[in-house]
């Protein structure tokens, strides 16, 4: 499973790169989801893959050892809802560049030949 | 009121959240009242700082051992709990930030907040991220905080639109978000390795790692750096730094002054606390030297090739994280010191230009685009070198010279002032900070001398000097001594008055050099002692779990 | 404590001076004079003590730790440059009252000279190195401020930048210097360093301390080669170039070579390095002096000569040569005041310094002829005036030494040649502009200036004669006791006489001034001397330096070019590449390898299910461009693989929070994607060249690179053990102290409730800037008008505002959708009231929430909803933060730190116990937030699609917000396009 996990993670991190490098304003968005989902992904392996042990105490008493590790997950909720805002607000800035500039390329004006 | 001494600490975090959120209740409309708010949150802030720093001071040690104080957050200890730490450095860095935002916040009230933005609330919610970065003890709350200060930041810079300002804008905020992705990668992989987010907590456990997990840690801390030298601002990592320093309004600029400084802490803060060696000032040792060695000369370059004054002091901005993190580089202890000072004088002095250029850049009729500045690079040296000379060189003409109006004078006087703070001469506190960086180097040259790492960076100081007296001068004499294409602006004293402010702490900084090198020196030493700190933050543990268990 | 007055006094005046009326010429100039009398008084009142041999000195601490205090000095040397300084400053200033033309603001004018004067007494007084740096810089810059004093003049102002660049340069350099003999000395204290001589001159880095104090003292006194800024400094005022760059500015230079004398002279180094660049000035300022058209030119190259004499002298290592050389400084400076003080006469006079039109003014004003002709002569080193004396002294040094260091010709014959072309110079001079016929078509007609100009040029004139006459009585004891400053028991004999026999010496200056006079009136004859200086006027110093500057900015706007990009793909390319060397250099040590961790089992579903995560991923990438719609399709299927493996991997509340966010951002990129330029894939011959190619390929590379890298760390911590240490203490303490269930929430409430707060407060702003932004959101040209689709939609347009439903097919929809709301409300508060214990919480109760608004936009239209929302975003978000932070201060109450969890247990009849909770509160906090914030930036960026059917109203007001906007973009003229 670990290494499916962390292919997986790869596959993102390769996609949301070379997205990321692309010119035109919507790849690079595209390409910063791609890579938020593999940094949750990242963040969220640091407590190692624990299967059908949510951190959520049943019992009275708690044994830690039977749960998974809560602090990466409660990282990767707020990484997660960060990432969406920032995600939000470089929507709102591309298009606010695309309505300026006339262009959806990253540097506001199309590369000359 | 002892209680609420007490929480000191949260105050430059809580105070701006606060009048943030209570200026968005506040119509457009109710100008008078949204300033006043903003003006007493940060004065506040102020007195707060100000407070926070005389209790690290040595004067107040029976407030706080070793001069740091620890807040819990929530009353969880450290290392379970988010805890604020306030040690001299902290406390010096929000005082710095009070000192620049209350100075940029007065400039602003001069037409440069216009209603139907939330200027002051960004404002205010860039000053609790900046706050919040200098107090916080845990990594992942960094994160949390720089995200604050960014997101912040992101507004600020595209305030006023225009497509310069978007392009610019997108740069910066693309930039900033690979760079937060580094950053969460790098805490993630140190947790994973060490299992801890708490900054005093890292240390023992690394000293605890067998190698190759050792290797993954130091993966985690190097990515975690280049994060954090993305907003130092560092070479090649900076080309975002001058296009969106020079769009945004004077104002936001002179707050960003401290912004980029943020990265130099980070670095210099877990640097201290990560390395076994206390000499080792940072995370990336050896390698921050030549970084900030080509950082250094990238910006002074830079300085030379513009013509758009604040391009150029964005430019002066490069420069002086390349000195600081050549200079931490050096990996000598006693360099810490007047680093510290040239710190503190650079945030001041950048802040001060940056509010100067607002005024400057009125007497201008005919403007060049802030983001195109090396289009029309050549057009003054070209007109010097072929242009206009005297008709009659044996003194025939008319030499009368023209009265210069009052605006005009102080504008050329707080000019001439930044020139002397940015290229480091006397008397003003710039040049202190050189002369006893160099002097520094120069007796321990001995020791670096090896690499002849002192004697280069020593070069390479002085050289900052010369250029921007080369640089500035030729951007002065258009600004000041062309007339012909110059109209006086209209001062306000609101707009004056923070640059000279600004001028005069720096003036004081001067004068007053001798004690606060003194602070310095016991900064610097705490630094170099991170025993002690962790003791301070992690000891706190078992008085606060028995208050735990009371709950 | 007088001494203190005396530096502190003139920078008082300055300021003083510099707050008065542009026009209050006399007031100025009054109080100018009686601060440079009151500073002479000071410094004559210190002779006695000085004359026996004492050290006046008064310290204050100022940089301890640095061995830096301010520390003034005053020996007999110091006294007699203090002197200098003052009386000349006091004879200037009164030229200058009527020197300045009536209309001139000269206020501004005495302020500059009062401060560079405090300056330069700062230099002479100080004891301590650096601070004598510190006052060395601010002579630069008074001079740079005196030199464009008429800014106005194109050479005014490049004379001023390149005098100020030179002579900083040289300051830093000097600075430089000063540290290294501090390191080697142990302190910066004069004394200390005087009395280490030996040890200096044993340091390894004496060389290197030499040429950089010589560079710091050449840059001032004008030395060659860095001579040139001096005569192009002459577009000063003539008081200035009377005081700074004749009398002492200039002597800043010499002063400190002389001043640091015992510590540095001695060595072949020191000889060859001061004496040669001092004979190569004395001889190009010598030549080029004979060659000038400007009066003032004339005596601005022999000022460089005979500084270069002083300087040969200081370098001879011989202290006769040092006596000689203290004692032309002094000489020096009184004929040549004088001098330029007769020339500024004649220039106001008549209007012009051109010599070829100037002749013949004897006749209109012999007063002035006089005196200048006499200080001429004194320049020229006449028998029975001061300039002889010292000159003969430096025949006999340059004999002397030459013997010693086997230049036994070279020497003299330098001295010679330069002393002859100095004759010839001062002869022309004069000759020149008093005598011949009279000019007849001056600017002006010359007359006798006002006594208060004459009276200056001729008390130097007088000090000439004096010093000239009887040197033993006047000059000699104040002479002797500056030598004794600096020499000490070594100071040799000398005699000051007039008469000394006939003397070799007497022989040179006898060849001299015949061959100089010979010289005069060959080149006289063919009218030679107002060509320009053969060879030397080859090099235009004010040319080069201009191109020079040129040269600089275009180079480093080229190098620049290199440094920093302007395009946003090669910073982000900078960022991936260095964190993956980074991340790969870590491993360098000891390599990467796996941990040992048992794995867990291969679950077949898991695999297929990231097959399919890996096809969506990869297929969103390689469709962003053309197909948008389609990758964003599969961006939220590589996003629900994604909360598929949280839920696997057992993170409900991952699963839930990433889910609902799913849905949203999805949503937002949808309603951004209609403003986005269409994009009809075709063959872009720019996508086929070479370097195209080159670039995708080296993208490929990196991303690949960047992928393994993170799926290699990955994988190296998750086969190692985890440190438990953190996690057992929250999930032991959930239920006790935070009783909560739910670790994962408790820490986001409780243990980590300030991440939290950090997390919503960037919400917030993100949601206020979308806010702001959109409103004045300007969508492009061509995406204004319906979208295809719609246009092609047969039905009526939806939304018209008095309908309970909407129209057409959306109706059944829509009634389910009104149906929905109520529910989702229901179940967004269900989530955040059990999200202590179970899976859910504010964030997802108030995402939830939000995403019933944005369904009832996309059924009921925008319109509809709009007329109808009952929501305030901006204070939902307001009361959002204002909430948090009052759960977070309400612990201040029980004196518990910010964000502590209080509860109470209430029983409330007929509901029973209820358990309170500022957890909660905080909660309520997020949840009214994330309501406020998200369904502010849908309803901003729905409501832009408002904006096409109304096109035409919505261009008016952006119309007029535009123009409003440049209006006050120009008054407040930010930089932008």
């Amino acid at each position: 499973m670990e290494a499916v996990y962390a292919l997986a993670i790869g596959v993102l991190v390769a996609a949301g790169v070379w997205l990321l490098l692309r010119p035109r304003t919507f790849q690079v968005i595209m390409g910063l989801s791609l890579l938020s989902y593999a940094t949750n992904l990242f963040i969220f392996g640091m407590g190692r893959l624990e299967i059908q042990r949510p951190p959520i105490l049943s019992g009275g008493e708690a044994t830690p050892a039977l749960y998974a590790d809560p602090v990466p997950q409660a990282l990767v909720l707020t990484a997660i809802v960060i990432g969406f805002a920032t995600t939000a607000l470089f929507l709102v800035v591309l298009l606010a560049l695309r309505g300026l500039s006339g262009t959806d390329h990253v540097d506001g004006r199309e590369p000359e030949q | 009121m002892t209680a609420l001494l007490d929480h000191l600490p949260i105050l430059p975090i809580a105070v701006p959240l606060f009048a943030a959120a209570a200026m968005l209740l506040v119509g457009d409309a109710r100008r008078t009242l949204r300033y006043s708010i903003a003006f007493g949150s940060l004065t506040v802030q102020l007195a707060v700082a100000l407070v926070l720093l005389y209790q690290t001071t040595d004067a107040a040690a029976h407030i706080w051992p070793n001069g740091i104080g620890v807040y819990e957050i929530g009353g969880w200890p450290a290392p379970f709990g988010i805890v604020l730490v306030v040690d001299r450095l902290s406390s010096m860095m929000l005082t710095l930030t009070a000192t620049v935002a209350l100075a940029a916040l007065v400039y602003s009230t001069a037409h440069w907040d216009r209603p139907g933005q939330p200027f002051h609330s960004l404002f205010q919610l860039l000053v609790m991220g900046l706050n919040g970065a200098f107090l916080t003890g845990d990594l992942f709350n960094l994160f949390v905080f720089f995200e604050v200060l960014l997101a912040a930041s992101y507004g600020l810079v595209l305030r006023g639109l225009g497509t310069a300002r978007v392009r610019m804008g997108l740069h910066y905020i693309a930039v900033n978000l690979a760079a937060s992705f580094l950053f969460l990668i790098g805490v993630a992989l140190i947790y994973g390795t060490v299992g801890t987010l708490n900054m005093a907590d890292l240390l023992g456990h690394v000293e605890a790692l067998p190698p190759d997990d050792r290797a993954l840690f130091d993966a985690g801390a190097w990515i975690l750096g280049i994060a954090f030298l993305v907003k130092a601002g560092s070479w090649p990592l900076n080309s975002w730094l001058p296009g969106a320093y020079s769009v945004s309004i004077a104002p936001v600029a002179a707050v960003f002054a401290v912004m980029t400084k943020v990265g130099v802490y980070a670095v210099l803060r877990l640097g201290t606390l990560m390395s076994e060696d206390a000499a080792a000032a940072t995370i990336l040792g050896e390698i921050l030297y030549y970084t900030g060695l080509v950082t250094l000369v990238s910006g002074m370059i830079g300085m030379l090739a513009t013509q758009h004054l604040k391009r150029l002091v964005s430019y002066s901005v490069i420069v002086s994280s390349g000195l600081l993190l050549a200079s931490l580089g050096l990996g000598i202890e006693a360099v810490t010191p007047p680093v510290l000072f040239y710190l503190a004088t650079s945030v001041l002095t950048t802040a001060a230009f940056f509010l100067l250029t607002g005024m400057t850049d009125r007497t201008r009729l005919v403007m060049p685009p802030a983001h195109e500045p090396d289009a029309q690079g050549d057009i003054l040296p070209v007109y010097m070198a072929f242009g206009v000379t005297s008709p009659d060189p044996y003194g025939t003409e008319e030499e009368v010279g023209a009265a210069i109006p009052a605006a005009m004078a102080f504008l050329g006087l707080m000019f001439v002032c930044c020139v002397l703070l940015v290229a480091g001469l006397p008397p003003l506190p710039g040049f202190v900070a050189k002369f006893t960086l160099l002097s520094v180097v120069l007796e321990t040259a001995p020791v670096v001398g090896a690499r002849n790492a002192g004697w280069v960076l020593a070069v390479a100081v002085l050289a900052t000097g010369i250029v921007s007296v080369v640089a500035l001068t030729r951007i002065g004499m258009r600004l000041f001594w062309s007339p012909a294409q110059r109209r006086t602006p209209r001062l306000h004293v609101v707009e004056a008055a923070p640059v000279a402010f600004l001028v005069l702490v720096c003036l004081g900084l001067t004068a007053a050099s001798g004690p606060v090198m003194r602070f310095f020196d016991a900064t610097a030493r705490s630094l170099h002692d991170p025993d002690t700190y962790i003791e301070t933050v992690l000891g706190s543990r078992v008085a606060s779990r028995t208050e735990g268990d009371a709950q | 404590m007088l001494l203190t007055l005396m530096v502190v006094l003139p920078f008082l005046g300055s300021v003083a001076a510099a707050f008065l009326p542009a026009g209050a010429r006399n007031t100025a100039a009054s109080w100018a004079t009686s601060v440079t009398v009151a500073c002479t008084v000071l410094v004559l009142l210190f002779y006695p003590e000085v004359q026996d041999g004492r050290v006046a000195s008064v310290r204050f601490e100022w940089l301890p730790q640095f061995g830096i205090d301010v520390y003034l000095r005053m020996d007999g040397f110091a006294w007699l440059f203090a002197l200098l300084v003052s009386l000349m400053g006091a004879l200037v200033v009164l030229y200058a009252r009527y020197y300045m033309s009536a209309e001139d603001p000269v206020p501004r004018f005495f302020s500059f000279l009062l401060a560079f004067m405090g300056a330069m007494l700062g230099i002479v007084l100080s004891g301590n190195l650096i601070q004598l740096v510190v006052f060395w810089e601010l002579t630069s810059l008074t001079s740079f401020m005196l030199i464009a004093y008429w800014y106005h003049l194109p050479d005014a102002r490049r004379a001023a930048r390149m005098a100020v660049v030179v002579t900083v340069g040289g300051g830093l350099c000097l600075l430089l210097g000063v540290l290294m003999l501090g390191a080697i000395v142990g302190s910066y204290d004069l004394d200390d360093v005087l009395a280490a001589g030996d040890a200096i001159r044993a340091h390894r880095w004496y060389p290197t301390v030499l040429v950089l104090v010589a560079l710091g003292a050449l840059t001032k006194s004008a030395q060659f080669p860095f001579h040139f800024w001096l005569p192009q400094a002459m577009t000063a005022p003539t008081p200035v170039s009377a005081y700074l760059h004749s009398a002492t500015m200039v002597k800043a230079g010499v002063f400190l070579l002389a001043r640091l004398w015992p510590a540095l002279y001695g060595s072949e180094l020191w000889f060859w390095l001061i004496t040669g660049a001092g004979a190569a000035s004395l001889l190009v300022g010598a030549i080029s002096a004979t060659f000038q058209r400007d009066t003032k030119g004339v005596l601005a190259y022999s000022t460089i000569s005979h500084l270069g004499l002083i300087t040969m002298l200081l370098g001879m290592n011989s202290e006769l040569a040092l006596v000689a050389a203290v004692f032309h400084m002094m000489n020096h400076a009184t004929f040549k005041a004088s001098l330029f003080m007769g020339a500024g006469i004649v220039q106001h006079e008549t209007g012009t310094r051109d010599m070829q039109r100037l002749s013949g003014l004897a006749h209109a004003m012999p007063l002035t002829a006089t005196v200048a002709t006499v200080a001429a002569a004194a320049m020229a080193g006449v028998p029975l005036l001061n300039g002889f004396l010292s000159k003969e002294m430096f025949f006999e040094e340059s004999i002397v030494v030459g013997g010693a260091t086997g230049l036994v010709i070279t020497l003299p014959t330098i001295a010679t040649i330069a002393g002859a072309f100095s004759v010839a110079y001062s002869v022309r001079f004069i000759h020149q502009v008093f005598f011949g016929r009279p000019a007849t078509d001056l600017p002006k007609t010359p007359k006798e200036p006002t006594r208060g100009m004459l009276v200056p040029s001729a008390l130097l004139v007088v000090a000439c004669l004096l010093i000239g006459i009887l040197p033993a009585r006047t000059i000699g004891p104040v002479l002797e006791t500056a030598m004794l400053s600096i020499l000490g028991a070594n100071l040799p004999e000398y005699r000051l006489v007039v008469w000394q026999g006939f003397t070799a010496p007497l022989l040179l200056s006898l060849t001299a001034s015949t061959l100089g006079l010979s010289l005069y009136l060959l080149l006289l004859k063919r009218r030679a001397t107002m060509r320009p200086t053969p060879l030397l006027s080859l090099v235009d110093a004010s040319r080069l330096f201009d191109v020079g500057n040129v040269v600089v900015v275009r180079g480093a706007a080229r190098v620049a070019h290199f440094f920093f990009t302007r395009r946003l793909q090669s910073q982000l390319l900078a960022i991936v590449g260095i964190a993956l060397v980074a991340g790969v250099a870590a491993f360098g040590g000891v390599g990467w390898s796996a941990g040992d961790q048992p794995l867990h089992p291969l679950d077949p579903l898991f695999v297929l299910l990231w097959v399919g995560g890996a096809a969506c991923a990869i297929g969103a990438a390689q469709q962003a461009k053309f197909h948008r719609l389609a990758a964003l399709i599969m961006l939220g299927g590589a996003g629900l693989v994604t909360c598929l493996t949280f839920a696997w991997f057992s993170a409900p509340d991952l699963a839930l929070t990433q889910i609902t966010v799913e849905v949203v951002s999805v949503v937002l990129l949808l309603l951004g994607l209609r403003w986005l330029p269409r994009r009809i894939p075709f063959d872009d011959p720019r996508r086929r060249t070479p370097r195209a190619r080159a670039r995708r390929l080296r993208d490929v590379a990196l991303a690949l690179g960047a992928g393994t890298g993170a799926a290699a760390l990955a994988f190296a911590v998750l086969t190692r053990p985890n440190g438990a240490e953190i996690r057992d203490f929250y999930v032991d303490n959930a239920l006790e102290i935070a009783n909560g269930r739910n670790v994962v929430n408790v820490i986001l409430v409780d243990y980590r409730s300030f991440d939290t707060f950090g997390e919503i407060t960037v919400v917030a702003i993100v949601a206020i800037i979308v806010y702001a932004l959109l409103r004045r959101f300007r969508p492009a040209p061509e995406s204004i008008d319906v979208p295809r689709a719609q246009r092609a939609d047969p039905s009526p347009p939806v939304g018209v505002l008095d309908d309970p439903l909407p129209r057409g097919y959306m109706k059944i929809p829509a009634v389910l959708v009104r149906l929905l709301g109520p529910m989702a409300g229901l179940v967004s508060v269900y989530f955040l009231l059990r999200g202590h214990d179970a899976p859910g919480g504010g964030f997802v109760g108030g995402l939830v929430m939000a995403t019933a608004v944005i369904v009832q936009y996309m059924v009921g239209g925008t319109m509809w909803v709009e007329s109808r929302l009952r929501i305030h975003p901006q204070l939902w978000i307001a009361l959002g933060l204002l909430t948090a932070g009052a759960a977070g201060i309400l612990a201040w109450l029980a004196a518990k730190p910010f964000l502590s969890a209080l509860s109470v247990d209430l029983h409330v009849p007929l509901l029973g116990d209820l358990h309170l909770s500022s957890v909660l509160l905080f909660d309520l906090g997020v949840y009214m937030l994330v309501i406020g914030a998200v369904v502010l930036m849908l309803v901003a960026l729905a409501h832009q699609s408002l904006r096409s059917p109304r096109r035409t109203q919505f261009v008016e007001e952006t119309a007029d917000a535009q123009a409003a906007e440049e209006a006050a973009e120009t008054s407040t003229s930010e930089a932008s396009a």
